[in-house]
Parts: structure tokens; sequence; C-alpha cells
């Protein structure tokens, strides 16, 4: 496998592999009944007995199911932002001279196709901390807008694991309400207009790895999967 | 953002409802309401109308009537125990002086109480409230009904619940809408008699949140009481119109206790708003079977499918017509085959009331004008992202520069 004149260099851990397949896995089920919660797209058979379908409340079971674990999976990455014993992501947002210059030249990298290229690419670069970091702040911006809209089903203040979830859900998302137009149906908008933000955010995620993968040829797509890239040893590309 | 908002954004209140309080809260409860209802016995009646002659006129009898009562007491949630206590509340409901004020609306709420055929106990309970002023029921007018009004204010100062049926117009042109020969603007009128009230009703979602006459473009700047009354306790019954019964509970509660109801962050009462449509709705199966009505009229309209794919807002309006409805039960939009548009929440003429789910809702486009449903402003968005990554792969084919490597 290991060519000679390439060096692996390891980029995910197990669990962040793990996670990012969870996550991709998530999001197209939650993408799928998400679509169908806001405008329920296929029928169901007339002739069936209503009992026998519960086709909406599958959806909502799935989208619900998919959320929780995309919620759980954000606060360990977030977590893992400041206190990974791998790589502490954080450290590439911090906005000093050396990461606003990486950032930078990342970025004209992409936008001459790949003619300049003026960093050290086999670590993971301040654009695309810059760029994970967008993706996360839109999760959590679907964790809070759609925990707000499930708490309207909880009017009661009552919930099968207690009191306190219906509390809490209120108390950490009823800002939404307010700072997406005042109206419960301004929060339903934004939640489904993110969705498309997202979408927006995985076809370039896609587009980019591959791209990478091809013009810069060291392996990037491969991160994924096996955890690893490929450098080249005897470059004369800076560290 | 000032600071009423920032103060808004963080201590918005749940709709949560505390239906039992324990013991010890509702004897106390108890013994407060009935030195209340005994003191205002004590009253004169500020009208002549007894309200068991009035139920007699009708047709109505006095088990009917405690029958109300109970059911009244579960509104209020108010333990069964409490149910002789608001029969007599609702008798000396003629010593509560009422002013009803009418400004930018359709009369709509006022039609609602006086149009029911065959009215029923909650609507004659409202013929009994002491009407000081009511421009749409009084057979005053002119300088004569300015007097009427000036009289109630003096003589009830402070004593008064106010009732405001109609939005305020603050914008541009708020000069045209008037009332009275000294030609004040509504916005000064409901100042001055705001001024001296017990607390005020809002009533109807125009004077709620502005309603119909605050829909975009909002021509005259219309908003609702809470937004330009400050200082007064306000509750808020919105709703197109407000469901009478909930204008009683508010009465009665507030005969009742001296007190207004416990409320939302929106100021409406939580025994009616703490509900969703939704919850309580008698086609919520067919909402989780996934049976919808597709088409007016269609197999499913027939058999009664779930009106959401036709715009039903249930599922984020709260409101109690899902458990009460209209006119004393007899029905309500949903039971007669049209989703509810979400009259009792803000901004609902243009963010509720249309007939497609949300998804295919119109928007404004961040430009303005031009309105896009959302679907179709986030497929927009796809693909002007797929052209311009279509684009940069083009270009990077042709003009890319692959890194050396062994080939």
């Amino acid at each position: 496998m290991k060519k000679s004149g390439y060096q692996r260099v390891k980029r995910m851990t197990l669990f962040m592999r793990l996670n990012h397949w969870v996550v991709a896995v998530c999001m197209v089920a939650a993408v799928i009944t998400g679509l169908y919660i806001g405008h329920p797209y296929y029928q169901t058979l007339i002739a069936e007995p209503a009992v026998d379908k519960y086709v909406m409340a599958w959806n909502r079971w799935v989208h619900f199911m998919a959320a929780i674990i995309f919620d759980v999976s954000s606060i360990v990455i977030a977590y893992l932002y400041f206190f990974s014993r791998f790589e502490k992501p954080y450290k590439k947002l911090i906005p000093n001279g050396q990461n606003i210059k990486e950032f930078w030249e990342v970025f004209v990298n992409l936008i001459t196709f790949n003619r300049v290229k003026r960093f050290d690419s086999s670590h993971e670069d301040s654009f695309h901390v810059v760029f994970f970091t967008v993706f996360h702040l839109m999760l959590a911006w679907m964790l809070l807008t759609g925990l707000q809209l499930y708490v309207h089903g909880l009017g009661s203040g009552m919930s099968s694991i207690g009191k306190w979830w219906p509390a809490m859900l209120h108390w950490a998302t009823d800002w939404t309400v307010v700072v997406t137009g005042g109206s419960l149906m301004d929060v339903r908008v934004s939640h489904h207009l993110t969705m498309y933000y997202i979408l927006i955010w995985i076809m370039f995620h896609i587009y980019y790895i591959v791209w990478r993968t091809i013009f810069w040829r060291e392996g990037d797509i491969s991160i994924v999967f096996g955890g690893y890239k490929f450098k080249k040893s005897k470059s004369s590309q800076g560290a | 953002m000032n600071r009423e908002h920032l103060r808004g954004l963080f201590s918005a209140k749940s709709a949560r409802v505390d239906t039992n309080r324990g013991e010890e809260y509702y004897n106390s409860l108890f013994e407060r309401c009935k030195k209340r209802v005994e003191e205002l016995k004590r009253l004169e009646p500020v009208n002549g109308v007894d309200i068991m002659e009035v139920l007699e006129d009708e047709g109505v009898s006095r088990r009917d009537f405690l029958k109300w009562a109970s059911a009244m007491t579960a509104t209020l949630m108010l333990p069964a125990s409490f149910t002789p206590l608001v029969a007599e509340a609702a008798e000396v409901m003629n010593r509560v002086p009422v002013i009803w004020l009418e400004l930018q609306d359709c009369a709509g709420n006022t039609e609602a109480l006086i149009r029911s055929d065959g009215p029923k106990v909650d609507e004659l309970i409202l013929d009994i409230i002491s009407f000081e002023f009511n421009e749409t029921l009084m057979t005053a007018a002119g300088h004569q009904a300015e007097e009427q009004l000036e009289d109630a204010m003096h003589h009830f100062k402070g004593k008064y619940l106010l009732f405001v049926e109609g939005a305020i117009p603050v914008g541009a042109g708020k000069e045209w809408c008037t009332i009275g020969a000294s030609g004040e603007t509504f916005e000064e009128h409901l100042h001055r008699v705001a001024k001296d009230a017990a607390a005020i009703v809002a009533v109807g979602t125009c004077a709620t949140f502005g309603g119909v006459p605050a829909a975009a473009p909002n021509p005259t700047g219309a908003v609702g009481v809470m937004d330009i009354v400050k200082g007064k306790p306000i509750v808020n019954i919105p709703a197109c119109p407000a469901n009478p019964a909930n204008m009683v509970g508010v009465i009665l509660h507030y005969v009742l206790t001296g007190q207004i109801p416990e409320l939302d962050s929106l100021l409406r009462p939580k025994f009616a708003f703490g509900y969703r449509i939704h919850d309580n709705c008698e086609r919520r199966a067919h909402f989780d079977a996934g049976e919808f009505v597709e088409e007016w009229g269609d197999e499913g309209a027939q058999n009664n499918f779930c009106l959401y794919k036709v715009g039903c807002k249930g599922p984020m309006t709260f409101n109690n017509c899902s458990i009460i409805r209209y006119n004393e039960s007899v029905n309500w939009p949903i039971g007669a085959g049209h989703g509810c548009i979400g009259c009792s929440e803000p901004d609902f003429w243009d963010k509720y009331a249309y007939e497609r789910p949300m998804a295919d809702a119109n928007i404004k486009a961040p430009t303005g004008g031009v309105e896009k449903s959302v679907d179709e402003f986030g497929l927009g968005l796809l693909s002007a992202a797929a052209v311009g990554i279509g684009i940069h792969a083009a270009i990077s084919a042709f003009a890319g520069k692959k890194d050396e490597g062994d080939e």
C-alpha cells in the first residue's frame, strides 16, 4: 500500500470516522423524513385502515431518532473541539496571524484550481476547520429549532421521562421563536430553510473532498474510511 | 434590539399549565374567592339585569345553568368543589362594570357574541355584564355617547374592565382613524380610557397582535393593545373571532378572584391557550396514519381525513377550540372540513392562513418584494450552489494543476 516516497499521516481516529458515518446516515434519514413531515409527498393507501399505516407517525419517529443521535453526537463533537487528545480543532479557529494566513492560502488554492499551493496540506487546515464549524453551528441551530417544534407537542408540561424535559426544552429553546420573527411558524420555516443550507454544505463538502483527492493526489478521500492520507516525504512543501 | 426585547427573549414562559397545585392552595383560594363573591353581593348591581330572570326568559333551566357552571369550573382548571362558587360569581357578574372599545376591526367579536342562533349560557352571561359603553350595541350616539363614556370612566374609576376589540393604527395615516366629535385618534382614545381601567382584556387577534389590519404591508401601522399600553394588567384573548367562552372565563376569573388568570408569554390565559389544537383534534389519528385530504371534496375529505396537506396549522396553534369548539360546542373549523388557519397566533394572516402546508408557504426573499415558497427558495439556492460547483469543476478539469506524483 505504502509507496516509496509517501508517508502515512493519521487524520481521523476510529471514533471520528464512526461518528462521521453515523452523522451521514442520520442526515439522510432526517432529510427524507423531514421533507415528508413538511409536505407529505406520497400518499398512503386509502383502502387500508388507519391503524395499520401510521405513516406520518413512523416518519416522525425516524426523524426524532435521527435528530437525537445527531444531537448527542454534536455535543460530543463540541467537547472534542476543545478536549480531544488527537487534535483540538478550536486551535485552528483562533484568528491569529498564522491561522488567517493559512485560511487565506487554502482559499487561494481552491480558487486558483490548485495552481497556487503554499501550505502544508498534510494536516487539517484552518479553512477546513472553519468550514466544518459552520456545519456544526447549522446543526446546533437545527437542534434548537427542532426541539422547539418538538416541545409544542408537550403542551401539558409532562413527558414520559418527567416534567424536567419539556421545562428544560422551553428554557433552552424558547428564544428561537423571538429571533426568527416572533411566531411558531417562523421557527418552522427557519428549520426547513436551514436544511437547504445544510444540503448545500454537503454538496460542497463532497465535491471539495473529491477535488482535493484528484488535484492534491494525497488520497484525501481515504481519510474518512481508513483514517490516513499520504504525504510526499521528499517534497519541498513547507511544514 | 432594546431592553424590552432582551427581557422578552430570556423570560419567555412556557404554555405549561399546572392543573394540580395541592389541597392547601385550593382551600385558601376557595376562602379568598368566597370572601370576594360575598363582597360583590353586598354591592349594588350596576344594572338591573338578573341572570336568573334572563336565563328563564330564554328557556335555560337552572339545571342547564349548573351544568354550564361545572363546565366553566373545569375550563378554569379549578376543582369541582368550586362549582357553586362559579355559579354564584356568574350571578354577581353584573357588579363588574365593563367598557368595550371598538377600534380598527370588523366588529366580528361583538358579532360572535350577539349573532349566535339560540343564545346559550355563555352569550347570556355576556348579556348581563354591565356594559357601560359599547359602540356597536349602545343606542346613544354622538355627544351623548361620549358623555356616557365620560360618566362610566368617572363613576367606576380604577374599577372597570376595559375590553378592546380591534387594532390600533400608529403609522402614517393614523389620523384618518378617529372617533367621536372631538376627532380623537384611536391611539389617544385607547390611552385615555385605559388610564383608569382595572385591567384590559384585548379581544380578538386584531386587538392582541394587530391581526388582519397589521398584515403585510400593514398600511396603517396597526399594532395590538400590549404594544402601546404599558403598566396595566393586560389579558389577550386572540382568535378570529375570540371564543365567547374564553371571554366569559376571563371575566368570571376576575369576578371570582379579583385577579386576572395565569398568562403565557403572549399574555394569553393558560386555561384557554395552554393546549395545542393538534393534540386534541378529532382528526389526529388520520395525521399519524398519513391519511390526508389531497384536494377539496376528494375521497379523503369525504372520510374526514387530516387537513394538514390543505394547510391546517393545528400543529403550531395554541387554542382550546378543539376542546370547547364554538357556539356552545356546535362545531369548529376543522369539524366543518377546513384546516385551522392559526387565527390565535401572532402574524397569522401572513404566516398561517394559506391552504398549503408550511413547506409550500410563501416567504419573503431576503431582498424583500418577491415572494417564493420555502421549497422554491431552497431549491433555487441548491441549484445556484450546483452551478457554482459545476463551473469550478469544469475549470479545474481544463485549467487546474494536479500535484506532482509518481506517474
